[in-house]
């Protein structure tokens, strides 16, 4: 059995030395713990927060932001982290996702798809989003629903998104509850609860963690002092605690080049970007909901530009889901009888739905986030963020957008409107996927990354950073999924050089 | 059928019309003056739709020239076909935000000029 220890009732001074200590308990700190198991490692968990909400806790993350949502709005900072609020949407990433892109300015990552695919499995079973079907199964899975509305040949098809099962009302599969007795079960686990890591302690040298600094609301101190330390709090906090820790080395562990907490990135929801007309008028009900397929595989249609496409189109990756009906102006139906009537085809029966979509953005090293001067409760710089969107960024969806409109006309299934051309129809119904990414990104190159191609922090031996912060070019799948497979591989690899 | 496409009403009874072949009832309802594209604009179904979405393009493209164009590609296969050929060949345009093929858009601005 494993402890459960609530570090404000450990005396203040106490030293642990485990084999590895995890700071965060979120999906991707989670997953490692449990990855390393069989392992004879000792692992201590830290977990800033207990196993419920606390707005104590929670103020913590509080900052400040342009362009974006309330810090600490955005994050949810008890055992399970995110995935206590999250939409268990799930879709892994793609080929091209991986690439080095000549027209995604720093974008590519150190290894392709495949380096993730042999963890991907596990990764779907933790988030418990049922058989494996994406865009290998999701069809045959689907046209039992109802049929695929036809596309014709072109640069978008048909993709799937699948979802961590909910339980009744309940939202889906929730980290800290989830796993909670496993953790306990695990012999070589220890998990303390609300205990902050404070510091990162470099040796004098700076090339290895010394110790951690950890403390409690109630203002308990403790000193961890482990082999292997991971860095699992997010992809926020992950750079703040990495820029907060510069009393060797002065900009922070890993930010020699002034990398760390630059290359922020999140995937916008911008809604209402279209408007699709089936011909038809009929859509199958995966379109527009989450629908179960059974095998415990909860799927949903959208449109993606294909992995050829991108290369050849030039644009980024986009998931452009259907969301209500709408009705259309004068102009819309005399679009439709108009085009219908040319085409030959009986659009008596016509609806429209609008359309919105999840993006990837373009790596841009000013959207990013820095120390402010303000304070948190426990002495902590907090943190403010510059968000922001390129002209470029929507002007590529666009162009996928209006791919998929040919290739609706193309099989005569139906139009497209764009309703979106200016910034501001663009970041009028905006919304934005949570997802943080990109501040402590990956890279074989020290002058390009915070992390190597294992996570390893450039310049310090034994520390590693796990979640999205570490993804250097970002994709438009939601990120969690992706990330824990990626957590997967760190624990192999943990498990190899730790032996 | 024919009840079906009153019932339908609105913009999409156009289309209906003209798959139920009753293209020539709709344009019997309305004279237009002569235009030096009737040819053209005969390949419509209904001209005061495409008016409508015709007067969405800004600016004023050259009608001669638009109608040059559409008539080298409508040639003997028709709209629908110089349609599809568009679409496959990616000649699109976009008018008010709909993406169309090239000569239903031309067309419907020389609907929207006369
Ligand atoms: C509203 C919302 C909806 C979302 N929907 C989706 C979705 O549908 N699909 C999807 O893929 N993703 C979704 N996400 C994103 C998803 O929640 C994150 O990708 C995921 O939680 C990141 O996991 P993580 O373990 O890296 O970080 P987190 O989940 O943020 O976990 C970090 C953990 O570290 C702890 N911590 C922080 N600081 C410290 C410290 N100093 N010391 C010790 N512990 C610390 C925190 O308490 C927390 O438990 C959503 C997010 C939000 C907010």
């Amino acid at each position: 059995m494993s402890a459960f220890i609530d570090a404000r009732t450990i005396p203040s001074g106490t030293t642990q030395t485990p084999d590895l200590a995890i700071i965060g308990g979120g999906p991707a700190g989670i997953a490692l713990a449990m990855a390393l198991a069989d392992s004879k490692l000792k692992i201590l968990l830290l977990e800033s927060g207990g196993m419920n909400f606390d707005p104590a806790v929670q103020k913590m993350y509080a900052g400040s932001q342009t362009g974006y949502e309330p810090l600490d709005g955005d994050r949810l900072r008890y055992l399970g982290g995110g995935t206590n609020h999250w939409g268990g949407w799930c879709r892994p990433m793609d080929e091209s996702d991986f690439e080095v892109r000549d027209w995604v300015p720093s974008s590519g990552w150190p290894f392709g798809r495949a380096a993730l695919e042999p963890y991907y499995p596990r990764a779907q079973s933790l988030v418990e989003a049922g058989a494996w079907a994406y865009d290998q199964g999701g069809n045959a899975l689907a046209t039992r629903h109802g049929p695929i509305l036809p596309l014709g040949k072109g640069g978008v098809y048909t993709s799937w998104f699948q979802f961590s099962k909910m339980r009744g009302d309940v939202l889906p599969t929730q980290f800290g509850h989830r796993y909670e007795q496993d953790l306990r079960a695990q012999a070589n686990l220890t998990v303390w609860l609300n205990a902050n890591v404070t510091g990162i302690r470099l040796a004098a040298n700076g090339t290895s963690v010394d110790h951690l600094d950890v403390a409690t609301l109630n203002g308990r101190q403790f000193t961890v002092k482990p082999r292997y330390t991971v860095l699992a709090c997010g992809g926020i906090e992950n750079a703040r605690l990495l820029l907060v820790s510069n009393d060797v080395v002065k900009p922070g562990i890993g930010n020699a080049a002034d990398l760390v907490g630059r290359y922020f990135a999140d995937n916008p929801i911008p809604r209402d970007v279209a408007t699709l007309v089936v011909f038809g008028g009929r859509l199958a009900p995966y379109y527009r909901d989450n629908q179960d397929m059974g095998h415990g595989a909860i799927l949903r249609a959208t449109f993606a530009p294909s992995d050829t496409w991108r290369r050849q189109a030039r644009v980024a990756g986009s998931l452009t889901t259907v969301e209500q009906t709408v009705v259309l102006d004068d102009v819309g139906k005399a679009a439709v009888a108009t085009t219908a009537a040319a085409l030959g085809v009986d659009a008596s029966s016509a609806q429209a739905w609008s359309l919105g979509c999840g993006l990837e953005l373009i790596p841009d090293p000013d959207r990013r986030v820095t120390l402010a001067p303000e304070k948190d409760a426990l002495g902590l710089p907090r943190l403010k963020l510059a968000n922001s969107i390129s002209d470029e960024d929507f002007a590529r969806y666009r162009h996928t957008l209006a791919e998929l409109g040919r290739q609706l006309l193309a099989s005569k299934a139906g139009m497209l409107r764009i309703n979106c051309t200016t910034r501001d129809e663009w970041m009028k119904n905006m919304d934005w996927g949570h997802h943080h990414l990109g501040t402590t990104r990956m890279h074989d190159d020290p002058r390009r990354g915070v992390v190597n191609s294992n996570a390893m922090v450039h310049g310090v031996a034994n520390l590693y950073v796990a979640g999205s912060s570490v993804f250097p070019s970002y994709s438009a799948s939601n990120p969690t999924l992706n990330l824990i497979a990626l957590t997967l591989r760190l624990a192999d690899y943990l498990k190899a050089v730790m032996a | 059928m024919k009840r079906r496409t009153l019932i339908a009403g609105a913009g999409f009874a156009a289309g209906a019309a003209a798959v139920a072949g009753l293209w020539r009832y709709t344009g019997l309802l309305r004279h237009y003056a002569p235009s030096p594209y009737d040819d053209l604009l005969e390949q419509l179904n209904d001209r005061d739709q495409a008016a409508l979405l015709g007067r969405q393009v800004v600016g004023a493209p050259d009608a001669r020239m638009m109608a040059q164009e559409l008539r080298t590609r409508i040639g003997k296969g028709g709209l629908g076909a110089a349609a599809m050929a568009d679409i496959t060949a990616d000649r699109m345009t976009e008018v008010d935000g709909w993406i169309l093929p090239q000569s239903v858009g031309q067309l419907a601005v020389l609907a929207a000029k006369h």
